[in-house]
């Protein structure tokens, strides 16, 4: 009996182990991908450690690589997509916290139908939204520039901030709210004395998970912005499919770590907190 | 003077019909308890007494003022709630602080206050904790210490003890008291909870399904419940209800009560024996400590099925005209299970009910 | 009683604060949300091409829609990625759930390691994996090298198989996601239950299979929900793996739809299709959500 529970806890660890392998390998193969020469590349295989470790693609990567016309590298499309990530996480942030705050302590009549209006926002295609906004960023010459790329961000973060907060907040007894109204307090003063010293989890739960999200989006990058207002992953996407006559692997996978860098930070970091956002984000009402 | 009237009071939420026409008035210094099972309106009562609802029609008198458009901040009243709402991030002496600073009390006024509630309630040493790094009990002084800093004209309890053990409640319990006799405060203390309302109140309003069914010091409520419900909810073994026939048997007017052998006939006591009910039929509540164990031939033969003895006295479990009965008998003559035992109820404080109705008979 | 109560007694500023505060997102959602849904729909029955054109012109763009072959064939593929995707992700994470519950040692470690894919950008797993997978120099040298001199992999420029590719990396990603929302729910579950089943003398996997998965019904269908909305609006991985190619082999409504509107100056069309994607979505979610308030109304 001990013995053969030792035995299927040994194939437990034994699977665990593989998986966690598998997961890891694309991350190792773009590391040491990444610090190979490409003669090295040619030479060995996908696993075969890099034997002479060298910065190049890293440098060329960040400096000098080509995106399609122009040879500057990922360091311009990297400060804008900080440039974008920046405002339109904290505009989000702030606006979700408010309105959670109202939807759940402050209710009103109708307030449920606001609520069930920016919750069915989290599901939709942003494909329907493309040609509108286009026209309407177009007409407020917000086109192509970053403060288009911050507006989009917010309008489409809005339903998820919301739904955190809300959710959130809704588990904060509503006693806490009839105490400081007893104690003369009203909205703002509740607000920012009460439950915003209470936010701490949730507001780094929305502020990482907006950051992901937005960091990483492409859909919007692509077709809200031109060459000046690019975000990252934009770069990355024209830098690897620039088809120029010699792939030069270990410059495509330094420029994917450029771009990965920041998540991976924050994922390292604050962990904890971005797996709360993916389950919160699962829509548990 | 009064402290606090509710005249008219009504609330509901389209057809659901709360609280039906609520009328208390109690005098300043007086201890209110609403009580009543669990959705019978006095949560609802006590947020409309606070102003965090508004009554759909009637009025609210605080210190003899109409208070009905008045923000809950303004009614000079403060409030312990069950979960005893403490602010979390904030430290006992903000707790108590948070209140007066929205007031604008000066802060030397305010050192003052808190000083003098912190020594009232033993919670000096507890100022600089946050309300997670308090017992049960100490979070339910804190939250009265919040409420006493105040100094209001009205003190609302909102079933405060519901979240302690046991033990802790007892202890609370005759602190609240205490406090109220050192203080003289108005205070109103809804609880589901009939031996809180019994030994807290000076005026107990019993509650079912929105209506007052009594409004009466506890000592009137307990000898002569207005109706079934309230002679049901208030004692514990509840009172027991028999129900029987008044008849006339040789000029005595009684009634029959029949455990294991043949009837036995009861004489009623002077108030309840009118000749004009002789053969109506109603129900007589005798509570457990009303029966006596007599020695064999008096009082009624009942065959005991439990006991259950609790120290002090032991319940016996028996039946009464084909109804179960408990008796509150002193533990040295109890009987054992299934013996036979003779029960002599003292029909001196019984009260009886109509059988329709559910109404005491006076 | 308990509810939160329109109470009274609420000043002028109370009354009118909690509406005012929500007012523009309540505006920006109205216009940027439901407002530009209407004026898509709208653009799709209209001639629109490079520019918006108001010309109405009905049903036409989804007739073109409906006879045009790339169409069918993003369709097809998204029936394909999608259907292989959701059940890969869902064995995977359901699995890997399980085995995480079993009290292991290295827990957080393992579970940081299957969830770190999430904190990436699509376009880097595409890259990466387009690296990877790519018929040089990726994993058929590394198999030549290891012996198996007769093995080919070309999935990424076969426009048979090119979806596929995108599937190995969807599921790479997006498993992990799947592991933590199951992990979540298995630790909510009640270990008495599953004690109980112990002394009824039920074995570990037969009270996984029989108990504990099936009480996690309403986990499962939220993850559903969530990878089958991942699926429809996937575009930015198909777009850094294989941007749609070879041809249009491995289009997906989503890359569909950006050619159409953004390159191919068909802007009737891309709106058409976008408003199917919609109505995809809608159709999934719309009973969800449905069953998911009126549970929560009943409980």
């Amino acid at each position: 009996m001990a013995d053969q529970s030792k035995f299927w806890r040994t194939v437990i660890y034994g699977v665990l182990f593989l998986v966690a392998v598998y997961y890891l390998l694309p991350l190792y193969v773009m590391l040491t991908t990444s610090v190979k020469s490409m003669d090295e590349i040619r030479a060995g295989n996908l696993l075969s450690l890099p034997l002479d470790i060298t910065f190049a693609a890293w440098s060329k990567a960040w400096s000098s690589a080509c995106t399609g016309v122009d040879c500057g590298g990922l360091a311009p499309y990297f400060w804008n997509s900080v440039m974008m990530v920046i405002p339109a996480v904290a505009i989000s942030t702030v606006l979700g916290a408010v309105n959670g705050y109202v939807l759940s302590k402050w209710q009103f009549r109708g307030s449920e139908v606001v609520f069930a209006m920016i919750l069915f926002g989290v599901f939709i295609p942003f494909q329907v939204l493309l040609l509108p906004m286009a026209q309407t960023l177009g007409v407020f010459g917000m086109a192509s520039s970053i403060s288009g790329l911050v507006f989009v961000h917010v309008v489409c973060g809005l339903a998820s901030t919301t739904l955190f907060f809300r959710n959130y907040y809704v588990g904060i007894p509503d006693e806490l709210i009839k105490a400081a109204r007893l104690d003369g307090a009203g909205f703002w003063r509740i607000f920012f004395r009460i439950i915003l010293p209470m936010s701490t989890p949730i507001l780094t739960v929305t502020v990482i998970w907006q950051f992901t999200q937005i960091w990483n989006d492409f859909l919007f990058g692509v077709v809200f912005s031109s060459i000046e207002s690019r975000p990252i992953t934009v770069g990355l996407n024209n830098l690897a499919n620039t088809s120029t006559s010699v792939k030069e692997y270990n410059v495509d996978m330094a420029a994917a770590l450029i771009a990965a860098l920041p998540t991976i930070v924050v994922y390292v970091l604050a962990g904890k907190y971005f797996v709360r956002g993916l389950t919160a984000g699962a829509v548990k009402g | 003077m009064g402290a606090l009237a509710i005249k008219n009071v009504t609330k509901s939420f389209g057809d659901t019909h709360i609280l039906k026409g609520i009328n208390i008035e109690i005098d300043a210094g007086q201890f209110l308890i609403l009580v009543g099972p669990s959705g019978c309106g006095k949560s609802t009562l006590m947020n409309i007494i606070a102003g965090l609802e508004a009554p759909t029609s009637g009025e609210v008198h605080i210190a003899d003022r109409v208070v009905n458009n008045v923000a809950p901040k303004d009614r000079d009243i403060a409030m312990v709630f069950q979960s005893y709402a403490l602010y979390p991030t904030m430290n006992v002496r903000q707790n108590i602080a948070f209140g007066l600073e929205t007031r604008k009390v000066p802060k030397a006024e305010q050192d003052e206050i808190i000083a003098r509630v912190a020594k009232m309630l033993q919670i000096e040493h507890l100022l600089g904790r946050k309300p997670s790094e308090l017992s049960g009990g100490q979070r339910q002084r804190v939250a009265m210490g919040r409420a006493l800093a105040r100094n209001p004209k009205l003190f609302l309890f909102d079933e405060p003890l519901s979240n302690l053990d046991a033990k802790l409640r007892v202890e609370m319990r005759a602190e609240i008291k205490q406090l109220h006799q050192r203080l003289k405060t108005t205070i109103v203390y809804v609880t589901h909870d009939q031996i809180e309302a019994m030994t807290l109140g000076d005026r107990i309003a019993v509650m079912k399904d929105g209506v007052i069914q009594q409004f009466g010091s506890p000592q009137e409520i307990y000898d002569a419940p207005a109706n079934l419900f309230v002679a049901g909810f208030i004692g514990s073994p509840a009172m027991n209800f028999i129900p029987c026939h008044i008849a006339e048997q040789q000029g005595v007017i009684g009634v029959a009560l029949q455990g294991e052998g043949e009837p036995v006939f009861c004489a009623l006591p002077p108030r309840l024996a009118q000749a004009g009910r002789v053969g109506q039929a109603v129900i007589l509540g005798l509570r457990p400590e009303q029966f006596d164990l007599a020695g064999a031939g008096n009082g009624v033969a009942c065959r005991i099925r439990i006991i259950e003895p609790t120290g002090p006295d032991t319940m016996l479990f028996s039946q009464l005209n084909g109804r179960d009965i408990i008796a509150r008998v002193h533990p040295r003559h109890a009987p054992q299970p299934g013996e036979l035992a003779w029960l002599a109820p003292d029909l001196g404080k019984a009260v009886l009910f109509d059988a329709v109705t559910e109404t005491r008979l006076s | 009683m308990s509810t939160t109560t329109h109470s009274a007694h609420y000043g002028f500023a109370e009354r009118w604060l909690p509406r005012l505060v929500l007012a523009p997102s309540f505006v920006l959602s109205l216009v940027f949300i439901y407002g530009f849904i209407a004026w898509n729909g709208y653009l799709s029955f209209t001639a629109s091409r490079i520019m918006p054109n108001y010309e109405w012109v009905g049903l036409d763009q989804y007739r073109i829609l409906f006879e045009n072959e790339r169409w069918w064939v993003a369709v097809q593929n998204l029936g394909l990625f999608g259907l292989l995707f959701i059940a890969g992700a869902m064995g995977i994470g359901i699995f890997l759930a399980v085995l995480l519950d079993q009290k292991i040692r290295a827990e957080g470690v393992l579970r940081t390691i299957y969830l770190y894919p999430l904190a990436l950008s699509f376009i880097v797993t595409g890259t990466a994996w387009k690296w990877m997978l790519n018929p040089g120099l990726g994993l058929e040298k590394l198999m030549h090298d290891w012996g198996f001199a007769n093995f080919t992999f070309d999935w990424l420029v076969n426009p048979d198989y090119s979806i596929y590719t995108v599937v190995i990396a969807a599921i790479w990603q997006s498993s992990g996601f799947v592991m933590a929302l199951f992990l979540a729910g298995l630790r909510g579950i009640d270990d008495s239950i599953i004690k109980a089943a112990q002394i009824d003398g039920a074995s570990l996997p037969r009270i996984y299979w029989r108990i504990v998965l099936p009480a996690l019904r309403p986990v499962f269908f939220s993850t559903l929900m969530i990878l089958s909305h991942i699926a429809i609006k996937s575009f930015d991985l198909v777009m850094a793996l294989t941007g749609g190619g070879p041809g249009f082999s491995s289009d997906v409504p989503a890359t569909f739809m950006y050619q159409m509107a953004f390159t191919r100056g068909q802007m009737g069309l891309g709106a058409a299709s976008s408003m199917m994607m919609l109505a995809t979505v809608a159709a999934l979610v719309v009973p969800y959500l449905y069953s998911e308030l009126r549970s929560k109304r009943r409980g």
